[in-house]
């Protein structure tokens, strides 16, 4: 089975899971935290993926780390997961698992990216826009980018806002392109 | 010296610059996960459907082929080393098209509708997709009108309606394309004052090159030009060199070329040379794309690749303009083989087959055209009249011949009958060759044809017969004129024509001066 419906599925249950035992604040926080921490952890990345290193070692490693910081339910995920040789897809699926939390929370994750830093208040009335456009919750997330010159772009999902002045010009040198300047 | 004075270029991009509008443009995106081979695969483009046109960047275009649980196939048609994983895709939403119309006429163009000829651009406003789907039953009318080949062996036995779909299959170097430009440079009569006196509409015709070597598709351009068949005319080519994707994709943009002709209640005529490289090129992507590989390893659709081509050949109703879209299809076997898979698809799908063998090739016989086992299942309805009455018993006399020719082999004991068909059999191989881009009129082969079968040659040397042919046609084009103005004009060959042949042909038969 690809990597790709196996994270699903495992996303998914551990979701129903958290709403079955009213714990997906916690288990939500766990999961985020994990995610950081293998995220920026490289050894952590490869000892995971490494098919040298047996489970048992695996579990313990896991246990040792996280054991101190996350809820009881959360570590017997993650030990669930090494327990069926799943480990390589553990970061996919904790991924997952954050995704699918925000869409059953109906929160939507937009990627900003401006030219300048937002004012607070530009902040706050980009949001509105959003949540009317999007009729969902929004989490902000901003990025500095000088290269789109002003304005700004803002990704959800697949869908890009494209209000940038890099983009502007890129869609007006098209049109001299196409439009053939002539003298008549 | 002339000056550009500032306030006119002012004017110009403001002119320009109108309608631009400023708002926030949205657009869904996709990243490149793996290119190469003329494929890539994409994450993301979660909303993008089947056939869509998407946008990489440098200007390459590609088509979405694919859709997988998280991932997004598509063909490029660009090269692929303009792309490098982690790109931006941006979906058009739009389907790939082509443009279409009067200005692609003497044009050579790659499968996206852009000039190769180095004439400078092509104005055309007009786009059509390139996959469109094949009419229903009730726009379609029954082919009913000739497509002139001017081959006689072509229009005599396995004649050639408009809108219909005839196969031109053999071996290599047994003269398919031949007869394919024959086609083409044949139609140059249809676009006559003459012609249109007698009410024959123009052809368009569209030659589609897949595969071939780029010097192969530029001796079939001059000898378009060189016999002024370019100007009615549009070669679109996908050279060996192109990317598999454009080869593709190629018999599909003919097709929408043609279509537009058609549409517009005008004759086309398009030429597929040659469908097996399209099927391979289709092979090599499917396989790319890891879909399953069947029989030859070509995917489960090759099938459906061809008969949706092939469907798209049509005779529209007259409510809609009448206009027609005939194809010649090309397919080229290995070592004589009909049985291989995308030669037997072809020939069900078609309405009959021209067999070409390398046999009667070698063996002086051109057109190679073996009229045993080709077929024509609905141009029988288009001939006209007179070549129905003189073409019946010539198709029977050969099989005759062709029966007893093997038998005769072995014994020299034959009797006078059997003699008989033989020579007259050898006789009428010997006026079915022709030679190359010499289209014949089918006045001329009516005549020609009823020499034949009514023992006009029967005295006449075997080496001498085509000589016989070439000075009896003159002869009668001299003196007996009215035999091909009545033949073109009422499409008929009556008592008092056929009267006038046996009267020219007695006083001809004392002129004629045998070698």
């Amino acid at each position: 089975m690809s990597n790709f419906k196996v994270s699903i599925r495992y996303a998914t249950s551990l979701l129903e899971l958290a709403a079955e035992k009213n714990n997906l604040d916690r288990i939500s926080q766990d999961m985020e935290l994990v995610c950081h921490t293998i995220e920026t952890n490289n050894q952590l990345k490869l000892v995971l993926a490494s098919p040298i290193i047996k489970s048992p070692v695996k579990l313990s490693i896991l246990t040792d780390i996280f054991k101190p910081v996350v809820c009881d339910d959360s570590l017997k995920f993650l030990l669930f997961v090494v327990e069926k040789n799943r480990e390589e897809v553990l970061f996919e699926i904790i991924k997952k698992f954050l995704e699918l939390k925000d869409v059953s929370l109906g929160i939507v994750n937009v990627d900003v990216t401006t030219a300048v830093e937002f004012t607070a208040a530009q902040t706050d009335e980009l949001r509105k826009k959003m949540e009317s456009y999007l009729n969902k919750k929004t989490r902000l997330k901003f990025k500095i980018d000088r290269q789109i010159i002003g304005g700004f772009v803002a990704k959800v999902g697949d869908s890009v806002f494209d209000a940038s002045l890099k983009h502007q010009l890129d869609l007006l040198k098209k049109q001299f392109i196409k439009g053939g300047a002539s003298l008549n | 010296m002339a000056e550009v004075r500032p306030d006119e270029i002012s004017a110009i991009l403001r002119k320009q610059l109108a309608g631009f509008e400023n708002e926030v443009d949205l657009y869904d995106t996709g990243t490149v996960l793996q290119v190469g081979d003329g494929i890539a695969r994409i994450y993301g483009l979660t909303k993008v459907m089947a056939s869509e046109l998407i946008e990489f960047p440098n200007d390459v275009f590609g088509m979405v082929l694919n859709l997988e649980e998280d991932n997004v196939g598509c063909i490029l048609f660009g090269d692929s080393t303009l792309i490098k994983e982690g790109d931006i895709v941006k979906r058009t939403k739009r389907v790939a098209s082509m443009p279409v119309g009067e200005e692609m006429l003497g044009r050579v163009i790659t499968p996206l509708g852009l000039p190769i000829d180095g004439k400078g651009a092509i104005n055309s406003d007009k786009f059509l997709p390139i996959e469109r789907k094949a009419l229903g039953v009730i726009q379609r009318a029954p082919v009913k009108q000739p497509l002139q080949t001017g081959i006689v062996a072509v229009d005599a036995m396995i004649p050639i309606g408009r809108g219909q779909r005839e196969l031109i299959i053999g071996d290599r170097q047994t003269g398919k394309t031949a007869v394919a430009v024959d086609a083409i440079i044949n139609q140059k009569y249809t676009h006559t004052e003459e012609a249109k006196k007698d009410g024959i509409k123009p052809v368009y015709c569209i030659y589609v090159a897949i595969g071939q070597k780029n010097s192969t598709v530029a001796s079939v351009v001059s000898k378009l030009q060189e016999y002024g068949a370019m100007e009615y005319t549009t070669v679109v080519v996908a050279s060996a060199s192109d990317p598999a994707p454009l080869q593709y994709i190629a018999p599909y943009s003919g097709a929408s070329l043609g279509e537009f002709y058609r549409d517009s209640g005008r004759d086309a005529l398009v030429i597929y040379d040659d469908l097996s490289k399209q099927a391979a090129s289709y092979r090599e992507l499917s396989l790319l794309l890891r879909r399953p590989p069947g029989r030859e390893a070509y995917p489960g659709d090759v099938f459906y690749l061809h008969s949706r081509l092939l469907e798209r050949a049509s005779k529209l109703s007259d409510d809609l303009g009448g206009g027609s879209l005939t194809a010649l299809p090309i397919i080229e076997t290995q070592q004589g083989d009909v049985s291989a898979y995308i030669p037997t698809n072809v020939i069900s799908i078609t309405d009959g087959q021209i067999y070409l063998v390398s046999n009667l090739f070698n063996g002086g016989v051109r057109p190679a055209i073996d009229i045993g086992i080709s077929v024509s299942r609905v141009g029988g309805n288009a001939q006209i009249k007179a070549m129905k009455k003189v073409a019946g018993s010539l198709k029977l006399d050969l099989a005759q011949f062709r029966e007893l020719e093997s038998f005769a082999k072995f014994g020299s004991d034959l009797d006078k009958n059997t003699l008989k068909t033989l020579s007259k059999g050898a006789r009428l191989v010997e006026l079915l060759k022709q030679k190359l881009y010499v289209p014949m009129p089918v006045e001329r082969q009516v005549v020609s044809i009823y020499c034949g079968t009514n023992g006009f040659l029967e005295e006449i040397e075997i080496h001498d017969v085509k000589r016989f042919e070439k000075e009896f046609l003159e002869f009668i084009g001299m003196k007996y004129n009215q035999i091909f103005d009545t033949i073109r004009i009422e499409k008929q060959l009556k008592d008092e024509t056929v009267e006038l042949i046996k009267k020219a042909h007695t006083e001809f038969i004392t002129v004629f001066k045998k070698s």
